[in-house]
């Protein structure tokens, strides 16, 4: 368990603590087949905060998580990270500008036998950029950069407690294992910006608690985190602000205990003034 | 046996090297069987990194195939251009014409890209039944001459042997390169989930393409040896018919092994020389050779023999 | 004079392959509605249909007992192919089903080769009668029986899949399994109806238009294809596109046999298919909407 803290003065990884905003949502609004799934949603997050996206079922929040990602154009809207424009640019363009994420379904690469370490090797893409007249001609350039990367992903699996998995396929590992290990691979390409889709489902009470000591040393390396999650203990003890969607649209935003004790998102959402630990009043 | 197990293909190029003038005692016939068999191999693994690493299902190969053998035949015959030359040529347009294409076809999913790459095939090889002009059409291009390189013909065939397995080894240890090193394992991240590849920055689109192209050179040049080696190119060996038993050889041998479609290569080319006279049976042995694999044996002939080693190994070790 | 009745020659040749490019592409729409697959081996019922009516006609039956018995090894065949071959591996993901209607296409048409041989085999026009001059061009009878058995099949499959609560339900099968299972048909059976369905239709085509043609066992490909080329361009999941695209594609393809070149005709229906399939936007599988995460 205290893996997690023992990488916090690492010195590689870490940099200076983060300023000023790094994600501005600016009147977002989607629609699909007459649904509309987000009406001019807008907050910011600043850098180096843990900020929960929070709202019923419905409520769009994993649309926005696509929105920023690349993967859903909004029918109107802009998002801005540290001032550059992400809409409209490619999901492969958006994550080489430094935002990197986890799926709240499982997406981790299994086909031909790929291993959890594969998977975390993966996440490197960004500096390895890997060519075929590379692998066929420059053997020995290539192969020094691949332990260099090797070394990382071995140091990002100690990270989250997964390095004994490294030689395993994906598909023996427990759910929340194979949790761990997407975070491990989001890690890998030194994100900014790191947006986690619900990634306490479907966790046991242990494993949740891992999860939030690994999220608090990711923020300890610098790293700006957007967490969309419905698990209210875990939002209501990490985070450092919050926003909460409702039918898409924008219905309160602020820190845990102003948003525990906000009328509005307790009829909406939290079905009664919560602690902040998230437990009831 | 664990260094049999690693070293196994050392084996293997001493068999194909001595096999001439040993066990095949030095027949033109049966090298000129294993020039063909060579060829399918190069096809086979050419398309398994398309199809087996990058999951893109195609229906059209021998397209690549055919370009390569007719700008070998049509350089040669008609311009009296040197063979090697026009290989080259020939590999230069076949990965000008998936380089074009690839984009567009490659953005397709499953069903539409399977069609696409069968009408790209159909295409191809109705353009050369029309062009008879270029061609010789249906009736085919004659007198295609052997390979030559520098003045020195491959007439002779145990020559050509030599030179097509050399050739052979060289496009599956290339491929075993590729298919094993990072950009390897790029493909198999988007053949897995490209959504989540593309957040991990992999430009899917871009790196098909590159794949297609290389899968598309590799074929052409098995498309200039098989050309100097029949002398006589005829349309109906490019057909959808082929690129389907290209399919074949890859699930029969277990896809996405590289080794293994190149074992269904061979064990489906050598297969028509022992039932010599089931030639009219060889479609429908083909359909149900594929069907018992996609249902019974899906890692295919590979798969059996890796379960066999791994037994093997564990139990020296052990 | 001369020009105009050989436009209309070309009309006539037109409809006739137009036909049977719609019933190939609607027995494909069918399949598809019901189980999102598109059978690669539609064109071995085709001629499957067409060559055991053949043979069952040259033994002495009666063309209409004939022509009823083939449809129904059409279906009987096209039923066990789906429950045998396609059940099994459903869950296998699409890219191996893609290969086992590839793999069945292949096996059905290896068999005919062997029972039927490499040679043409021809069928009697269900009607004897001499062609009919028709504004300078002539047309032959067959036609006839062609379109009129193509507008029937069309009618009973629309007010199938219309009007009553199995076919209303079989269509709701692609898009929601639990709804269609509480109108009373499992996908199970929806799947093998289906490709029943599709088989005899199929085989439809193939029967009507045989006494125009030399049917062999490979005859099949292309009205596949070219159902492909219809069903896409009508749109995946509607049958009046596919039968509207189907008759499209015929008139246009003899008329560009018959004014352009015939050399080329089949690369330009093949251009014309890529071109198609550029166009639909990628990755369109479904209905439009459908979210990609």
């Amino acid at each position: 368990m205290s893996q997690a803290h023992g990488t916090k003065n690492e010195g590689r990884g870490t940099r200076a603590q983060p300023d000023g905003t790094m994600l501005k949502v600016a009147e977002v609004s989607k629609s699909f087949e007459g649904v509309q799934a987000l009406l001019d949603v807008s907050f910011e997050v600043r850098a180096g905060h843990i900020k929960a996206l929070i709202g019923p079922n419905g409520a769009g929040k994993t649309t926005l998580l696509n929105v920023i990602n690349g993967l859903l154009t909004p029918d109107s809207g802009q998002v801005y990270l540290r001032g550059q424009e992400l809409v409209g640019r490619k999901t492969e363009q958006i994550a080489l500008l430094g935002v990197s994420r986890t799926f709240q379904l499982i997406r981790l690469f299994t086909v031909n036998n790929a291993t959890v370490l594969d998977n975390v090797l993966l996440g490197a893409h960004k500096h390895v950029r890997p060519t075929i007249g590379g692998a066929l001609f420059l053997r020995g350039r290539m192969a020094r950069a691949e332990k260099a990367v090797r070394e990382k992903a071995m140091e990002a699996l100690s990270f989250v407690g997964m390095e004994w998995a490294a030689d395993m396929v994906p598909g023996a590992l427990s759910f929340g294992n194979q949790r761990l290990v997407e975070l491990a691979r989001s890690l890998m390409s030194e994100p900014e910006l790191l947006l986690l889709d619900e990634p306490a489902s479907g966790l046991n009470d242990a494993e949740v608690e891992r999860f939030m000591e690994l999220m608090v040393a990711i923020r300890e390396r610098g790293i700006t985190i957007l967490l969309v999650e419905h698990n209210m203990s875990l939002v209501m003890r990490v985070s450092d602000h919050i926003v909460v969607l409702d039918f898409g649209k924008w219905l309160a935003e602020g820190d845990p205990s102003a948003i525990c004790a906000n009328p509005a998102v307790i009829e909406a959402y939290l079905g009664a003034e919560c602690k902040l630990d998230g437990g009831p009043a | 046996m664990k260094l049999l197990a690693k070293y196994w293909w050392i084996i293997l190029l001493l068999f194909i090297a001595l096999y001439p003038p040993t066990l095949g005692g030095m027949s033109p016939y049966r090298a000129g069987v294993l020039i063909f068999v060579g060829i399918y191999v190069i096809l086979a693994v050419s398309l398994d990194l398309l199809m087996g690493y990058t999951g893109q299902i195609s229906v059209g190969h021998a397209a690549f195939f055919a370009i390569g053998a007719y700008v070998s035949g049509i350089l040669t015959v008609k311009c009296g251009v040197s063979p090697l030359l026009a290989m080259l040529a020939g590999m230069g347009l076949s990965a000008a014409v998936a380089w074009a294409m690839g984009r567009p076809v490659l953005a397709l999913k499953e069903y539409y890209l399977a069609m696409a790459t069968l009408a790209l095939n159909e295409i191809i090889v109705t353009l050369i039944i029309g062009l008879q002009w270029l061609t010789g059409g249906a009736s085919g291009l004659r007198d295609v001459p052997s390979f030559s390189i520098i003045g020195f013909s491959f007439d002779n065939q145990i020559h050509y042997y030599y030179l097509v397995w050399a050739i052979v080894a060289l496009v599956v240890a290339s491929s075993i390169v590729v298919a094993r090193s990072s950009f390897g394992r790029t493909l198999i991240a988007i053949h897995s989930d490209e959504t989540a590849a593309k957040t991990f920055g992999i430009d899917c689109a871009a790196y098909k393409v590159r794949v297609y192209v290389l899968s598309a050179i590799f074929a052409s040049i098995a498309g200039s040896l098989f050309a100097h080696h029949m002398g006589f190119l005829a349309p109906d060996d490019f057909s959808v018919f082929t690129s389907i038993n290209i399919l074949v050889m890859l699930y029969l041998g277990g896809i996405g092994t590289i080794y293994g479609p190149a074992l269904g290569a061979v064990f489906l080319k050598l297969l028509p020389e022992v039932t010599l006279q089931f030639q009219d049976y060889e479609m429908l042995m083909n359909g149900v050779i594929l069907i018992i694999i996609l249902v019974f044996v899906p890692k295919g002939l590979f798969g059996i023999v890796t379960g066999i080693k791994n037994r093997f190994v564990t139990r020296g070790a052990g | 004079m001369g020009d105009f009745s050989h436009l209309v020659q070309f009309l006539f040749s037109g409809l006739t392959s137009g036909s049977v490019y719609a019933l190939m592409a609607v027995s494909l729409v069918i399949v598809y509605k019901v189980s999102l697959l598109i059978c690669f081996a539609q064109g071995e019922f085709f001629v499957v249909g067409a060559l055991t009516m053949v043979t069952l006609v040259s033994k002495g039956l009666p063309m209409p007992v004939a022509f009823a018995l083939s449809v129904l090894v059409a279906m009987v065949l096209g039923a066990l192919v789906e429950r045998v071959l396609i059940r099994p591996i459903q869950h296998t993901g699409v890219g191996n089903l893609i290969v086992m209607t590839i793999a069945i296409s292949l096996a059905l048409r290896g068999s005919a080769l062997l029972i039927w041989g490499k040679e043409s085999h021809i069928l009697a026009p269900f009607s004897a009668g001499k062609p009919i001059a028709v504004l300078g061009a002539t047309l032959q009878p067959q036609v006839l029986w062609i379109m009129g058995i193509t507008i029937l099949v069309l009618l009973v499959i629309w007010l199938f899949f219309e009007k009553t609560t199995l076919g209303v339900a079989m269509r709701a099968c692609a898009e929601n399994q639990l709804g269609a299972s509480l109108m009373g048909i499992s996908t199970q059976k929806a799947a093998i109806l289906s490709w029943a369905w599709g088989a005899g239709i199929g085989a439809l085509a193939g029967m009507t238009v045989a006494p125009l043609l030399f049917m062999q066992y490979g005859s099949g490909v292309m009205p596949m294809v070219k159902g492909f080329v219809a069903m896409s361009i009508g749109g995946l999941a509607s049958i009046a596109g596919a039968v509207i695209a189907g008759f499209l594609l015929g008139i246009v393809e003899a008329y560009t046999i018959g004014l352009i070149s015939s050399q080329f005709s089949d690369t330009i229906v093949f251009a014309i298919l890529i071109i198609v399939l550029f166009i639909r936007p990628s990755g369109l599988f479904a209905t439009t909407g459908r979210r990609e995460v």
